[in-house]
């Protein structure tokens, strides 16, 4: 893509004459490209059922759930290990896992919360989780020049990408929303620098019927295969969605348990 | 009180007045934009369903605006019809903020569908129309609304409103100015108010008679002589009567002649 | 005269002062019509009085008697047009038997409209007075402060807009009995049905030369109750109750004396 590098790359509001916007293009490189912020992200979303099923709502199993992973890159050993934040709560059943700039993460986030207390306070319900992924998208294409009503908006694409992971009445998902402002539902997806081999990794090993502790075993194993550091309890983070518990970031404790049971399987 | 001549002002034809004469001080003139347009609704459920129903007079002062103003509304109905909808709403009081309450509810539930690819439930809906109106807070709605449906089991379900929102969800309500007329009926034949069962404890033991979903039929049975009953001893009742039943299947729409005197 | 106590007048009007509000009188919210034909004259009224917008009397009686052949139809404040009409009728029935004429209507006229003028208003009586004497017929309209008309047709009330647009459009000279009868039926209903302080049935009066008056209580009833659906009775001990006391006939001898009399008991008492 480098090759058409031409003038078209500066304006966010210019289509280049094959039809490509440029800027929004290099936002999805933020996400990729080594740089203090990126890090290998992996999601797994088991349920027990198969996915059609659980359109039904009732028959959802209760352990039924979304595994989120991501590597803490931890660059010096004078730095706070928790201050980085790459899991974080929405809603108490949504949360998300981000790859790129996490300034830019922090707004869209700030927003996805807005929308679901906003929600909740209009209907007394808890917000979809694809309706959640559809604010966040509809944020992320707000660049460029201000129009006559709106307050500031970015003058950029965002240059992070999120792994939007909740519970709803259509069961467990998982939803992957990228800067240019459109989003999929996946079953299981990587993001961030070591993406293409975690996202092959997945591929193979992922299926329908898996449990909770397969799914937390499958996102740590495809964690420690993309990281260059020896994986332990405190370079990478886990969070679950339940039907039961919700959103939950696992403690140390937890984080010890599933480590420990991953060395076990090796 | 005051006799209403066509002639004569009202406080003048009071045959009698206290107030004593002030040196008149600077004539204050003011827009009142409100009407109290009259006429009366209720709402009941039962196991499987709910029913709305208003008259169909719309009155200012001693006169008849329309003797077929309809008070009770589809809501979220795939066209004009209302075919398709799953949600009723009555409005009773300024019937220009009633038409208003009724558009705007509408149109956030047609909204809701398309931005979150289901039907909104009754619930929420409740919810969101207690927001609607909360928002005028300082500037009403001058409506009572009911709105009813059926809730996530299948059974009726009915939410009663005052202007600014606060809400509650009822087994039956009536609103409008024969409210105070309706709703001890209501209380005693649908609730089983002040009504024991006969020879089943002395004094305060004696037991109370328990309120139990009534069948359809009885409703609808219940609701006409309500209404019946109502346009008798108000004078802004009558003309005619509209029902909503909702069901499962649907909702059906019944209309029965009232008295136009 | 009328003897009004006023005692209370300045309780009253400190209580007012302090916001208490005025108590709600029934009024006779109505239409009353009348009109004239070739041998006498006709009146009508509605039935419906009203408290607020609460109907406190579904069949009342709004036609006055005056003398066997002057009625008068009354709107306005009930308590006013009864006492008022009550009031004159005693007046009217003296000074005819003083004259040892026939009383007629313009005398009645003038003695309600002297009477209501005293009070300035204040007594909210809004008459129609018809009948017929030695002069001819006379139709008049007594409005609550003392000002009067004499028309060939005439309306009051609240609904008089309405009855009038009858009368307007299809009124003509020299009607007949029936006619009138019917043309004034009709306005009626036009304010029964049209002007919410008016309803229920209409009541006429035709008062004729060298006939009896007739008052032809309810001549149309054009809105009865329907059944109600339900039965509303409930089983004996439906209501609860704390205490009773039961008062057997036995009981009630307590309560009272018995004499024996003399004579046939079937027979009331009466001077002889």
């Amino acid at each position: 893509m480098f090759i058409a590098r031409s003038e078209y790359d500066r304006g966010i509001n210019t289509f280049s004459p094959e039809g490509r916007l440029f800027q929004v293009e290099y936002s999805l490189e933020a996400i990729k490209l080594g740089s203090t912020a990126i890090d290998y992200l992996a999601a797994v979303h088991y349920t027990t059922g198969a996915q059609h099923t659980i359109l039904t709502s009732y028959q959802v199993a209760t352990n039924e759930g979304v595994i989120l992973g991501v590597e803490k890159r931890v660059t010096s050993t004078l730095l706070e290990a928790s201050s980085v934040e790459k899991i974080v709560e929405i809603d108490q059943h949504i949360g998300c896992a981000m790859s790129g700039l996490q300034a830019d993460a922090r707004n869209l986030v700030e927003h996805a919360r807005v929308e679901c207390q906003n929600h909740a306070f209009h209907y007394a319900e808890p917000l979809r989780v694809e309706s959640c992924t559809q604010a966040i998208c509809d944020l992320a294409l707000r660049f460029g020049e201000t129009g006559d009503d709106e307050e500031s908006v970015m003058s950029r694409p965002f240059g992070v990408a999120l792994l939007i992971a909740g519970f709803d009445e259509d069961g467990p998902q998982l939803y992957h929303a990228e800067p240019s402002g459109t989003f999929y539902r996946y079953d299981a997806k990587a993001i961030g620098s070591g993406s293409e081999g975690a996202q092959a990794e997945l591929q193979n090993e992922y299926h329908r019927s898996l449990t909770l502790e397969e799914a937390e075993t499958l996102v740590l194993k495809t964690l420690k295969q993309v990281m260059e550091e020896k994986l332990d309890a405190k370079n990478v983070q886990l969070a679950s969605v339940t039907k039961e518990k919700g959103f939950r970031i696992y403690n140390d404790e937890e984080m010890g348990r599933a480590v420990a049971t991953l060395g076990g399987n090796q | 009180m005051m006799s209403f001549m066509g002639h004569q002002p009202q406080s003048q034809a009071v045959g009698y007045t206290f107030s004593q004469p002030t040196n008149a001080p600077n004539k204050e003139h003011s827009f009142y934009p409100y009407t109290d347009n009259g006429g009366s609704t209720l709402g009941i459920t039962g196991a499987d369903f709910a029913i709305l129903a208003g008259d169909t007079r719309s009155v200012a002062g001693y006169n008849i605006n329309s003797r077929y103003a309809p008070k009770v509304f589809k809501i979220g109905g795939d066209d004009d019809t209302g075919e398709g909808a799953h949600i009723i709403l009555s409005v009773v009081g300024f019937a220009a903020d009633g038409q208003a309450l009724k558009e705007r509810l509408d149109a956030v539930v047609k909204m809701y569908k398309y931005q979150h690819g289901k039907p909104m439930s009754v619930r929420a809906c409740a919810q969101r129309l207690s927001t609607i109106l909360y928002q005028k807070r300082f500037f009403p709605y001058y409506v009572h609304a009911i709105l009813a449906g059926l809730d996530e089991e299948g059974k009726g379900a009915l939410y009663s409103y005052d202007p600014v929102g606060s809400y509650e969800r009822e087994q039956c309500r009536a609103a409008g100015s024969a409210a105070s007329l309706i709703m001890p009926f209501l209380d005693n034949q649908v609730n089983f108010k002040n009504q024991y069962i006969p020879s089943s404890g002395d004094g305060h033991a004696l037991e109370p008679k328990k309120p139990e979903p009534l069948p359809r039929e009885t409703v609808e049975q219940l609701v006409r002589d309500a209404f019946t009953s109502a346009v008798e001893r108000h004078i802004e009742v009558g003309d005619g009567l509209q029902m909503m039943v909702i069901t499962q299947n649907g909702i059906e729409e019944i209309y029965t002649p009232l008295k136009k005197d | 005269m009328t003897g009004f106590d006023f005692s209370n007048y300045n309780r009253n009007a400190a209580l007012h002062a302090k916001g208490v509000p005025l108590p709600k009188a029934t009024s006779t919210g109505t239409t009353i019509v009348g009109c004239i034909f070739d041998n006498g004259v006709v009146i009508a009224a509605d039935t419906r009085a009203t408290s607020g917008p609460i109907v406190a009397d579904k069949n009342c009686e709004k036609l006055h008697y005056i003398s066997p052949k002057i009625w008068c139809a009354g709107a306005g404040t009930a308590a006013d047009t009864e006492f008022t009409t009550a009031l004159i009728s005693s007046n009217v029935e003296l000074h005819s038997l003083s004259t040892g004429r026939d009383p007629r209507v313009i005398t009645c006229m003038t003695m309600l409209k002297q009477h209501l003028f005293r009070y300035q208003g204040h007594i909210g009586a809004y008459l129609v007075v018809a009948g017929v004497d030695p002069t001819g017929t006379g139709l008049y309209t007594v409005h609550a402060h003392g000002s009067t008309d004499k028309l060939p047709y005439v309306t009051m009330g609240s609904g008089s807009l309405a009855a009038m647009s009858v009368f307007e459009s299809t009124w003509k000279a020299n009607l007949n009995r029936e006619e009138a009868v019917e043309l004034c039926a009709e306005a009626i209903k036009a304010g029964i049905f049209n002007d919410l302080g008016s309803g229920s049935n209409v009541d006429v009066c035709v008062i004729e030369k060298d006939k009896p008056t007739q008052l032809l209580r309810n001549y149309i009833k054009p809105n009865e109750r329907g059944e109600k659906e339900r039965n509303y009775r409930f089983p004996r001990g439906t209501t609860a109750y704390l205490n009773q006391k039961v008062i057997s006939k036995e009981d009630m001898r307590k309560y009272v004396t018995v004499e024996e009399v003399s004579g046939d008991p079937n027979l009331m008492e009466v001077d002889s």
